[in-house]
């Protein structure tokens, strides 16, 4: 067993795991977070994205211990209270999930990537950049579009001057 | 009748009342539940194909840290449990009749939650360990040591149907449980003695899986108490599900609750019981504790119940004009180890004639066993082999005939002023314009701009390929359905038995509520997948939801309209027929004095209420429908081959689907998107390898198996077309599968288009940068050697 403590969602917390215990199933089993998802157990499907001290992690890839100290923020986290994360207004707005079940782990990683690409997001940007994250329902076209127009929305400056 | 000018919300695009808590991460999956003294069941499944299975030894497991139980199908049989009655021959009234041999009843072999004979194909579960946690589970299923004879095998779908094939089940004499076959025989024989051209082909739609993002799950608990099993597991129909668990346990329906909130993605692959949904129920029946099991991704490649898999011959006999005189069909079903449903056979058997108005059909539809997963309806099922068939056998007619594509599908397109029109198998057509789907696709396509991008390729050293589908779809699925709607003073609520996994039907059907009764969209709510509460339900498979509901939730409307006025009548203290509703409330004539659906809940359980009166403003209604629908519509796409490297984009892709009356064409056009991809993927990427020499399935995780991805699929034009069907209230046919039924069909007829010049190909999906890439060079090599000729 190992002690671990990390900050979720901007509150600390501290809880006593096995050694091997993944990230993804410490949020969801010990903490009960089950926002984050697990998919494929093999880091391909990204429905378990989180982000860790503002990168974007695949959570069933990365043990719980070796997230100890770090601040992380899961699907749980995102909101403002009422207030929704534009990406996650956008994602509502433009019908960008049907299941649901990737869409935790789909809307941490395009909110990462609006926050930390430095050049204009295009849809081939965001295609590129959003392989990891593998959808049944949507075909993609609908989440690319929430993703552009959530990019607009969060930085109209750098789209605009760019 | 319906008001369609009162329609405020039926027809607009609204988002979504599922996506609050979706989007939060507050949604209820399967494996999100979790009860106190849980512990995990894991499977020991088998390595072979085709195995007896001789001894089963679990003291090793047995004597591991924390295992609490290991169960076999011996254990299963002694305890009496049954097998799953899948009922697997569909039979609505216009369901063509699946027979086996010579008319008699076709063969289904037993489906027991573990076998205790032989294992049929790989992966099957033939033992269960359950444990403390997981880990222990997982660990302990590696130390059962089971004993196999190891017995011949087969999974190829042609050859499984030999004569003298390795045969799976002793009670048939070889592999074949279906044989029927259908049409006119003599005008088809007529029809092709008679006709200038015939053109064959034989084609294989292989085998592919659903992949539901959310691996399945399931947590079952016996209450030692009441003697009632609960079980969570996300599925197709939890009222289905509740009825053939109560059979495998030999219990009674009303001993057992099943629940499915929200289902991470279903495509078929949830519609019928999984072995493990009732292991976990039978294991807390033994151990008294709740018992969850959670498929790994590896699991549910090697075990959801799979799709497609048809091996199809096709003849046409065609004039000297180019009309179609008959068509003569024979198609063989893999349905892999056990049978589960013969939807894709029945399916595709109605529909072989196309969108075609050809006189006269002959139909062989067999199905047959293999040492394989068993298959299942899957996204459109049997239409999208169907279509392929017909569509590339007029690709093959045109270019071998020297008729233009286009030209010779608009001679022999069925008109819409033969509609109803009733196919050479006997399948009525309810409505629909199918030239006029092509002149819009055509047009939404830019088909007129086509060869001058083609030229623009060209000069960057890549190939055009421009492919082209039309598609006709049935919609049937189970006929019968229930819905409760109740009136509060604060909202409506309506109680309905479909079961989604990403459709939406908490916003359609609150759409449809909403302006049957004239209350506002925002007050109703739809509540779906508890077996205590959701009494009875045909669950969600073949486009039937949207249609069934908006069908019983009209004749439930009315019905409460009904009592409405009553009420309305007595607490105004006027005679019954002095109250009209209009406009979403019940008025007096001539008297400026009126109730509203709230105003009235709140007075429904007034005291002095007469009889028939009270109880609350609530009604239940049962709807019995069976005439199908059909779908359809027209598909376009353009591809750029790299001559290079074979590889492909996909730079344009077009549809044109109608799908009857559209309640929100937001969800609509999502589901036509997700559609596409699906039937893509199968063109391009998707398949279940099995290895020839060992039986080994190969496809095992998301490195082996492709996927529509973000970087691959192009983004859609898509445009929903609205021929109302006469067959229901609102004119519902269906969407989303008609995404996916065109889209094999499509892509090949690109790609075909865009190698042309290294000649016809003659590979079968998915079209893989490897083949393409083969086929260029062998055409190239052709070319160099008919030079120096």
């Amino acid at each position: 067993m190992t002690t671990v403590s990390m900050t979720v969602n901007g509150s600390p917390v501290s809880r006593d795991v096995e050694d091997n215990t993944l990230l993804a199933f410490f949020l969801r089993e010990s903490l009960g977070l089950t926002g984050t998802h697990v998919g494929c157990d093999t880091t391909q499907c990204g429905c378990c994205v989180v982000h860790v001290d503002g990168r974007s992690v695949k959570s069933c890839t990365m043990l719980a211990a070796q997230a100890n100290g770090c601040a992380v923020t899961t699907i749980e986290g995102l909101a403002t209270g009422d207030k929704l994360h534009p990406v996650q207004e956008a994602f509502r707005t433009y019908h960008a999930l049907q299941c649901g079940f990737c869409t935790p782990g789909m809307i941490m990683a395009a909110t990462n990537l609006i926050d930390t690409y430095q050049g204009e997001l295009t849809e081939e940007i965001v295609r590129e950049e959003m392989e990891g994250n593998l959808c049944r329902c949507t075909g993609y076209h609908n989440i690319v579009k929430a993703i552009l127009a959530a990019a607009d929305a969060m930085r109209p400056a750098r789209r605009a001057a760019e | 009748m319906l008001n369609e000018r009162a329609f405020k919300a039926v027809g607009r695009p609204l988002p979504r009342k599922e996506d609050l808590r979706l989007i939060t991460g507050k949604g209820r999956f399967t494996d999100d539940f979790n009860f106190p003294g849980q512990v995990w069941a894991a499977m020991v499944r088998s390595p072979h194909p085709h195995a007896r299975i001789v001894a089963i030894d679990s003291e090793g497991a047995r004597a591991m840290p924390g295992v609490l139980g290991v169960y076999t199908g011996a254990d299963c049989e002694r305890d009496g449990l049954k097998p799953i009655p899948h009922n697997p021959v569909p039979s609505t009234n216009f369901d063509v009749k699946l027979t086996g041999r010579g008319g008699t009843k076709v063969f289904i072999g037993s489906h027991m939650l573990l076998p205790a004979d032989k294992s049929r194909h790989v992966g099957e579960a033939v033992a269960m360990v359950v444990a403390e946690t997981r880990d222990q589970a997982y660990a302990a299923a590696e130390a059962v040591d089971v004993t196999y004879d190891v017995l011949p095998w087969v999974a190829d779908t042609a050859a499984a149907a030999e004569p003298d094939a390795p045969r799976l089940w002793d009670e048939i004499p070889d592999n074949i449980l279906v044989d029927s076959s259908f049409g006119d025989v003599e005008g088809t024989e007529a029809s092709f003695a008679r006709a200038a051209h015939v053109v064959t082909m034989r084609s294989h739609v292989g085998r592919v899986t659903g992949v539901p993002l959310e691996p399945r799950a399931a947590v079952g608990h016996y209450d030692t108490a009441t003697g009632r099993y609960t079980l969570y597991a996300g599925s197709g129909g939890a009222v289905r599900q509740k009825r053939e668990l109560a059979e495998v346990l030999n219990e009674d329906q009303q001993n057992l609750r099943l629940l499915s909130f929200d289902v991470g993605g279903n495509f078929g692959t949830r519609n019928r019981a999984y072995v493990e949904f009732g292991l976990v129920l039978y294991a807390s029946r033994k151990l008294g504790r709740p018992v969850k099991f959670r498929a790994e991704r590896s699991e549910s490649f090697l075990t959801d119940y799979q799709g497609r898999d048809l091996v199809t011959e096709v003849s046409l006999a065609i004039d000297a004009d180019g009309k179609f005189l008959a068509m003569r069909a024979s198609n063989l079903s893999n349905v892999g180890s056990r049978c589960v449903s013969l939807s894709p056979l029945s399916k595709g058997s109605g529909l072989i004639t196309g969108s075609y108005d050809i006189p006269f059909a002959t139909l062989r539809s067999r199905a047959v066993y293999s040492n394989t997963m068993p298959t299942q309806a899957y996204r459109s099922s049997g239409r999208p082999e169907v279509t392929f068939a017909i569509e590339r056998l007029i690709d093959k007619a045109a270019r071998e005939l020297g008729f233009d594509r286009l030209d010779l599908r608009r001679r022999n397109l069925v008109r819409p002023q033969q509609m109803p029109y009733v196919n050479a198998v006997g399948s009525s057509y309810d409505s629909g314009e199918y030239e006029a789907n092509m002149d819009r696709l055509l047009a939404l396509a830019d088909w007129q701009g086509m060869e001058a991008r083609r030229a623009e390729a060209k000069s960057r050293g890549k190939i055009l390929g421009f492919g082209f589908a039309n598609y006709v779809e049935s919609s049937i699925g189970t006929p019968k359905e229930r819905a409760d709607v109740i009136v509060r003073p604060d909202g409506v609520e309506v109680v309905i038995g479909t079961q989604p996994a990403g459709q939406g039907h908490e916003t359609s059907f609150a759409q449809v509520t909403a302006d049957l009764l004239g209350v506002p969209f925002e007050n109703v709510t739809i509540t779906l997948g508890d077996t205590d509460v959701v009494s009875a339900g045909g669950g969600t498979h073949s486009g039937r939801s949207m249609r069934h509901a908006s069908t019983v939730l009209a004749l439930a409307s009315e019905d409460l309209i009904a009592k409405g006025q009553a009420l309305a009548a007595h607490v105004l203290g006027v005679p019954l027929d002095s109250v009209v509703f209009e406009d979403g409330v019940f008025r007096v004539a001539d008297r400026n004095t009126f109730l509203s659906w709230f105003d009235l809940a709140r007075r429904s359980d007034d005291e002095g209420l007469p009889a028939q009166l009270r109880g609350g403003l609530k009604v239940r209604r049962d709807s019995e429908m069976h005439t199908p629908v059909f779908p359809n519509g027209a598909c376009a796409c353009e591809i750029e081959v790299d001559p290079e490297t074979g590889g492909l984009d996909i730079v344009r892709y077009s549809t044109v689907d109608d799908v009857g009356r559209c309640i929100n064409p937001l969800i609509v056009h999502g589901q036509t998107h997700g559609g596409i991809a699906q039937g893509v993927g199968q063109a391009l990427w998707e398949q279940c390898v099995i290895d020839p020499g060992s039986g080994q399935p190969t496809s095992g995780s998301f490195m082996d198996y492709g996927m529509p991805r973000f970087d691959n699929m192009p983004s859609f034009k898509t445009q929903i077309v609205e021929v109302l069907s006469p067959t229901n209230p609102f004119g519902v046919k269906a969407g989303g599968e008609g995404g996916t039924t065109p889209a094999p069909a499509v892509i090949m007829s690109a790609v075909e288009d865009a190698l042309s010049e290294f000649g016809p190909i003659d590979f079968e999906m998915p079209a893989t940068a490897l083949k393409i890439w083969s086929h260029i060079q062998s055409g190239r090599a052709r070319l160099r050697s008919s030079n120096a000729a």
